[in-house]
């Protein structure tokens, strides 16, 4: 125990900490400017010096470690002559332009001035003069009233790992920069902004347009976008988000957000939002985005934002009550006509557990289908069920701290710092902790964190997989833990030979690889989407999961949206029920028929490819669409939109007019994110509240869909989202008890309080699947870009400023093969279709592969990638469309 | 991108240092041999090769006086006038390249042939003034002497 | 006295590790590995010899903290960064007695268990740099350097890093950081390098001249050893002297040698006749001297005495003809420019103190200059991060406490009347 005391107080300690934290934790505030808390200690802005008894110099507190019986003064005057001193060499050059300055008001250096008194005026030499840089398209970068505290560039460096940023020159000249000098071209994940004492780095989204006092409202509540869940506080004023920061202190991104959180939220008060229902006027071959060319000369979106075109040809308006009327008459008729299994419902990873359950509900209880499911279905779902087949329910609900703390996180099927950014940081942070970090392929967001890489050819991966579990298997003693997959493990065996010479690995490499994987204590996976959507998934997953039981690890799964794993655990799935209850078993279905005081139907349903197959042949008559853009969202996007086309009653119910709904029959407007309470469950299994933070136009989706099921004669008898959700807790297993109380006190965190489930564990399946060979052709694969994540990202302004068109990625040698140079336009082109987009030459990529983002209308990668089922986790697999790229206008 | 030259003797360096990142500042002396200045082309090429950030890397190359951020001309004359140097008149010095050659401090001939840069200490106080012509050392410098000197250097 | 440090360096050979063993050389090496490392630490440390960098640390207390740390592989940095202006007197042992060093280096390395060495030399001497390589590549040759150093068992691998212009680095922890790859700013202390230094390792930074010492030390023994030069702080030391004496250059003298002695008796005295009129004994942050106070043993311990400090042994002479304002500015200026930017009130005060003495030196200054030149300096005095900006302030007030009517006389007279008197 040390004990110290400071301005009198005395502290008792338990460790050593430095005389800053020490005060703090007694309530005693320092002044600081280069000092923050999640920054690594620096001792530069000399602020913090204080008195120390038997010291002859003043030290800085925020440096200086306390001992045991010292006694320690902060507030003398001494020193607040020595800060009166500092704050006057601060200011000499910084510019009095507080009354112009964004940051007036919440300005550290204006807030320590205003406590120690203003400077005396003594400076009579020109100040330093910059022009503020407004080159880069989101960020400010004023260097006049830049204090050099170097916050941003130890955020950058030490804690987000992106290094983009630095100090240059030195001295007097020392000034902070990106690499280019203007443009940022980062991660533009803000987070120097965030820590920005004055007005130096600073978002352009919302200049010169309020001042932190006149902030009416700050709501906390979780970011729409992907699967990580990080808390944000949503700032308003005028009933407009004017900006979105973090907190420090959040359970999952702890003070930091990735670009899309950050700058991601103007989609809410986009001019293209829908405010009013629509009823379709235009016969069904009518869409606007039709064929390629029409597209791509008739943008169906005005760039100002407004759609009144393309709506007025298509749709008339409708009130609610007429348009809600409409779908339930419709939807009544066709299950009359057709029967239940001619209606299919596609829920979102978007919308919240509250509006999925209400959906799933609906289409089991008012249309008697299972035929439900979600994007989920192109790769999460099938490889989470795979995994928790072999390991257990909640396998890969790991925490995403945890991976800071592993001492090796091997990864695969894609870049974690762009799929799920503040997930990518932990795995940063794992590196800068000494961790190893493994990677199979190139990931360039880990590029600098010292991976060790092993980067087979394309399509070798599970021989590469194989030969690691050869090995390992040797090296580790299997337990009998897992008799089911030891069984499995025992059958695995490939020889080095064949990773060398089909994997083109060197033995080196791979036996390095081996030694670190094979030695880790406490080791993570993360598995992208890439290996879910491959060829052989579940083999490769089967191999993984080996990997993952012989080095006794933890798994983790990306998630690309933001309520994936809520949805699914809705139900929203055609073969199980809210909780993973299998609509198969009998119990389970008598339990919810009680529940929900209705019949159920006991055939499992339609997966998202087996409706577009069905509403291609026919014998799918409606399908009802709920924030989701199949025709945008799943491969092959043009024979989705055609089977799309062929349904005879579609309702699409989103924020904004999609592509799909520009197919619908009726399209009616729900709210965002932004506009309504509910809760999303993470990636770890964490459910978090969303909280209303502006109004909006429409209605909350389970708003929607419980005045259709009420018109129907269904009770839906819901005033707000938590009366759903304690309907969930009551009918859900898995949920059992919880309510939104719990979760406010942090008990949202899995396993909750709920039962056991999935009792019986099915044998393990794997498709062995026919490998592919890939002498001399190109293929297509997918990008996915840390800034875009598809319909909401490309109606935010800032993250299309960023990353503002389609591109194709080819390798150096690619390009020079085919003589191409940077940004030239090429023909792209697969067996169903082709694009012309400009080229980036990236150095990351291997000479098999040609990549593309799903992000842009009109010109994404699904528009030309073809797709097989993988038998097993029935997703999509992506492998082998093979690509021809040719000089465009030939 | 670096020459094949260089990036031997730059592999040669980097065996030297446990970490990589520790052959940055002979890195940049290489890429400066090569590119003639560190510009963008330069610190690319320097961070593909070390694994360093490209920011990082500029960030360290300009705090350094010594690595040269514009085209430079073909020999680099570098002055003290440090207080040493100073006293025994080194301004004056300067003053002569300025007026003979039309040398300003940082600035390049317009024949690309020298280039001037005024130096802190260069450690031939005893033999003040002194100045580096290139890699050489010139000491009890005079201003006929100067004009001798850069003769050597075409 | 005998040259030690600058033995041989008439020949024009002696770089060659041939004729550096011709008299003598690595004999102590071999002598040294009879020792066990701590009985070599012991030997410097009854020997007495302080770091001849400039602060004069006790050698043997830095060797003992390195040795005794658990940590490995450990390192030995030499500060070969002699930036400090004025200061020449490493370079000498660098061009001309490289083996010297490298074999202080070796057994230094051996006595704290060190099993990688670099010279951190200062960009600026790239003749030095060809120099040492070659010389490291013919100690490799003669297996005094490399994993199994003369058939002993003893590994000790030695490189040089070369500088690129940056007076900071000659600070230790900025040292390391620019060994590292980065730029070179002092880092916070604790933890020391003796345990967390370069690549986080143990580590011992000893300048050049201090390192060049331990051959002696092992060839003579401490007690011999101490018998030179001051009793608290022995040895030989050398001197460079620049600026208006007749012979200015590197003296190898006892350690504690009269300042006026090394002036007028080694150096011939003040050029041409002229008048002394100041003299900055350790380089041009150390305190100014007036004429009259250059009666001082220049050692480390005597000079604090005598209101100042030995600094890097760098005097530098300055006759009547000078303008020291002009002087206090140039020292600024530099130290502006070498400012490394890291904390306010160094970063901010150099350019400052610079400024408003470029105002008094063109003869702009106003009435109140003086007072604002000591309060800005005292603004900064003790609250910096690293002795750099110290050094500034200290610069400042020491140059008007001996000589403020030579400000007063600038700004009352507007201008300086030394330009007429210009070189």
């Amino acid at each position: 125990m040390i004990t110290v005391t400071i301005d009198g107080k005395e502290i008792k300690l338990e460790k050593p900490v430095t005389v800053l934290e020490a005060a703090r934790s007694a309530g005693i505030k320092i002044p600081t400017l280069c000092w923050h808390e999640q920054l690594e200690r620096y001792g530069g802005c000399r602020l913090c010096l204080v008195e120390i008894e038997k010291m002859p110099r003043l030290q800085t507190a925020c440096t200086f470690m306390v001992a045991d019986g010292m006694v320690v003064r902060t507030e003398t005057e001494q020193t607040a002559n020595v800060r009166r001193g500092i704050l006057e060499f601060l200011l000499i050059n910084h510019p009095l332009d507080c009354p112009v300055c964004d940051k007036a008001g919440e300005c550290e250096l204006q807030n320590l001035v205003g406590k120690y008194g203003p400077a005396k005026g003594r400076y009579k030499e020109k100040k330093r003069k910059v022009p503020e840089s407004l080159e880069d398209p989101i960020i400010v970068r004023n260097m006049e009233r830049c204090i050099m505290c170097t916050r941003c560039v130890r955020m950058c460096e030490g804690v987000q790992g992106a290094s983009a940023i630095d100090v240059i020159s030195r001295g007097g000249h020392s000034h902070i920069e990106p690499f280019s000098g203007g443009k940022y071209d980062c991660e533009y994940c803000g987070n120097c902004i965030s820590v920005c004492p004055v007005g130096a780095i600073m978002s352009r989204l919302h200049r010169h347009s309020f001042r932190p006092w006149q902030m009416e409202n700050e709501i906390e509540t979780i970011c729409p976008y992907c699967g990580v869940g990080c808390t944000l506080i949503v700032q308003v004023r005028d009933d407009v988000i004017k900006r979105v920061v973090p907190r420090i202190g959040s359970v999952v991104n702890n003070g930091l957000l990735c670009t899309r959180g950050r700058f991601g939220y103007e989609f809410v008060g986009s001019k293209e939002r829908l405010t009013t229902p629509l009823v379709r006027i235009a016969p069904k071959t009518q869409s606007g985005v039709g064929s390629q060319e029409s597209t791509l000369s008739q943008p169906p979106f005005d760039k100002g934002g407004s759609q009144g075109g393309v709506i007025s040809e298509l749709f008339r308006e409708a009130t609610w009550e007429e348009a809600i009327s409409l779908v339930a008459k419709k939807l009544s008729e066709i299950k009359e006509e057709y029967g239940n299994p001619a209606i299919a419902g596609i829920a979102s990873p978007r919308c919240t557990n509250e509006d999925n359950y209400i959906f799933q509900k609906f289409m089991r209880v008012a249309l008697g289908t299972n035929n439900i499911d979600s994007t989920a279905r192109t790769g999460f779902a099938g490889a989470q069920s795979f995994i928790e087949n072999i390991f257990g329910q909640g396998a890969t609900a790991n925490i995403i701290s945890g991976l800071s703390n592993s001492d090796l996180v091997f990864v695969i099927g894609g870049d974690p710092t762009t799929v799920n950014p503040i997930l990518g940081l932990q795995i940063r942070a794992c590196s800068r902790n000494g961790g190893n970090i493994l990677t199979i392929g190139n990931f360039k967001g880990l590029e600098y964190f010292s991976p060790q890489k092993l980067v087979p050819v394309l399509y070798t991966e599970d021989i590469l997989l194989e030969g690691i579990v050869t090995v390992l298997k040797n090296k580790k003693r299997l337990s009998d833990a897992n008799s089911k997959l030891e069984a499995k493990i025992k059958d695995i065996s490939t020889s080095i030979e064949d990773v060398k010479n089909i994997c083109k690995i060197e033995e080196k490499d791979f036996n390095e690889f081996l030694n670190i994987l094979s030695e880790s204590t406490n080791p993570s996976i993360v598995i992208g989407k890439e290996t879910a959507q491959s060829n052989g998934a579940s083999y490769k997953l089967l191999l993984l999961s080996a990997i993952n039981y012989l080095i006794n690890g933890r798994l983790y799964l990306l998630s690309d949206r933001a309520n994936e794993q809520g949805l699914l655990d809705m139900g929203c799935a055609p073969d199980i029920l809210p909780g993973y209850r299998p609509v198969s078993y009998v119990e389970s279905k008598r339990r919810y028929e009680s529940i929900w005081e209705s019949e159920l139907p006991g055939k499992t349903g339609l997966t998202i490819f087996e409706m577009v197959n069905a509403a291609k042949n026919g014998s799918l008559k409606a399908m009802y669409v709920m924030g989701e853009n199949p025709v945008y969202n799943l491969p092959d996007s043009k024979t989705v939109e055609a089977a799309l086309r062929n349904i005879e009653f579609l309702v699409v119910q989103d924020i904004f007019l999609t592509e799909t709904g520009k197919l619908a029959d009726v399209v009616l407007p729900a709210l965002s994110w932004a506009e309504k309470d509910g809760t999303f469950t993470n990636m770890e299994r964490r459910i978090q509240r969303l909280r209303k933070a502006v109004n909006g136009n429409g209605m909350e989706d389970w708003r929607i869909i419980s005045e259709i099921a009420r018109n129907m004669g269904k009770k839906f008898d819901y005033s707000n989202a938590e009366d759903i959700f304690n309907e969930i807790c009551k009918a859900s297993p898995l949920h059992k008890d919880l309510t939104y109380e719990d979760i406010e006190k942090g008990g949202g965190i899995y396993p909750y309080k709920g039962e056991p489930l999935r009792d019986g564990m099915e044998e393990i399946q794997v498709h062995n699947a026919e490998r592919l060979s890939v002498n001399g052709k190109l293929y297509l694969r997918i990008e996915r870009p840390l800034f875009h994540s598809g319909t909401l990202s490309r109606r935010a302004p800032a993250l299309v400023k960023i990353y503002p068109e389609a591109v194709v990625r080819i390798s150096p040698d690619t390009a020079k093969a085919l003589s191409f140079k940077e940004g030239e336009v090429v023909r792209v082109s697969t067996k169903i279709g082709s694009i012309e987009l400009p080229v980036v030459i990236d150095k990351a990529l291997d000479n098999f592969s040609v990549m593309l983002t799903n992000n842009f209308e009109g010109k994404s990668a699904y528009r030309l990638m073809g797709y097989d089922i993988e038998p097993v986790t029935r997703a999509s697999v992506l492998d082998g469309n093979t690509v021809a790229i040719e000089k465009a206008g030939l | 991108m670096l020459s094949k030259a260089a990036i031997k003797e730059l592999n040669e360096i980097r065996q030297k240092y446990p970490d990589a990142s520790a052959a940055l500042l002979p890195a940049l002396y290489i890429a400066q041999r090569e590119f003639g200045y560190l510009g963008a082309d330069a610190y690319e090429a320097v961070s593909d090769a070390l694994g360093v950030p490209r920011a990082i890397a500029r960030g360290v190359g300009t705090f350094y006086a010594m690595y040269k951020h514009k085209p430079m001309g073909r020999h680099i004359v570098q002055l003290c006038t440090n207080v040493s140097c100073m006293i025994l008149g080194a301004e004056k010095l300067s003053d002569f390249l300025k007026n003979k050659y039309g040398l300003e401090t940082g600035g390049t001939t317009p024949d690309k042939r020298f280039s001037l840069v005024i130096m802190e200490c260069i450690g031939a106080c005893g033999t003040a003034p002194a100045m580096l012509v290139d890699d050489d050392f010139y000491e009890n410098l005079t201003e006929k002497y100067i004009e001798e000197i850069l003769e050597k250097y075409k | 006295m005998e040259k030690v440090l600058l033995k041989n360096i008439e020949n024009p050979n002696s770089a060659d590790i041939n004729e550096y063993k011709k008299i003598g050389g690595y004999r102590s090496l071999l002598k040294a590995f009879d020792y066990k490392p701590l009985d070599i630490t012991d030997i410097v440390k009854k020997a007495g010899l302080r770091g001849r960098g400039g602060a004069g640390f006790p050698v043997a207390m830095k060797w003992s903290f390195a040795y005794a740390d658990t940590k490995f592989p450990k390192y030995l940095l030499c500060n070969a960064d002699e930036g400090e202006p004025g200061t020449f007197k490493d370079r000498p042992i660098l061009e001309k007695n490289p083996h010297l060093l490298i074999e202080g280096m070796v057994i230094a390395g051996y006595a704290i268990g060190a099993q990688y060495g670099y010279i951190y030399l200062r960009g600026e001497y790239p003749g030095a740099y060809h120099i040492l390589n070659k010389a490291i590549a013919q100690a490799y040759e003669n297996n005094f350097l490399g994993d199994d150093i003369l058939g002993k068992g003893i590994k000790f691998h030695l490189a040089v890093h070369r500088g690129a212009g940056a007076y900071i680095c000659g600070e230790e922890t900025a040292l390391i950081e620019s060994l590292e790859g980065d730029k070179g700013q002092p880092r916070m202390r604790p933890p020391f390098p003796v345990n967390v230094g370069v690549f986080a390792k143990p580590t011992v930074i000893n300048n050049v001249e201090t390192l060049s010492n331990i051959p002696l030390i092992i060839e003579i023994g401490d007690e011999e050893y101490s018998k030179i030069g001051s009793s608290d702080c022995p040895g030989p030391k050398l001197y460079c002297v620049s600026g208006h004496v007749e012979k200015p250059g590197v003296y190898e003298l006892p350690m504690g040698t009269i300042l006026r002695d090394i002036i007028y008796k080694h150096c011939g005295g003040i050029k041409a006749g002229k008048n002394l009129k100041a003299v900055l004994p350790g380089g041009i942050t150390t305190p100014v001297l007036p004429a009259d106070k250059i009666d001082c043993p220049m050692d480390f311990v005597s000079m604090p005495k005598h209101g100042s400090m030995l600094g890097s042994g760098a005097v530098i002479v300055m006759d009547e003809t000078v303008c020291l304002v002009k002087v206090c500015h140039r020292a600024l200026k530099f130290l502006e420019h070498e400012s490394c930017g890291k904390c306010t009130p160094c970063r901010e005060g150099t350019g400052w103190l610079r400024s408003i003495l470029e105002r008094i030196e063109n003869g702009e200054g106003v009435e109140g200059d003086i007072e604002l030149l000591l309060s800005v300096s005292g603004n900064m005095l003790g609250k910096t991060f690293c002795p750099l900006g110290d050094g500034a302030a200290s610069v400042v007030q020491n140059f008007i406490k001996h000589f403020r009517n030579e400000f007063e006389e600038h700004i009352k007279d507007g201008k300086c009347k030394f330009k007429s008197l210009r070189v």
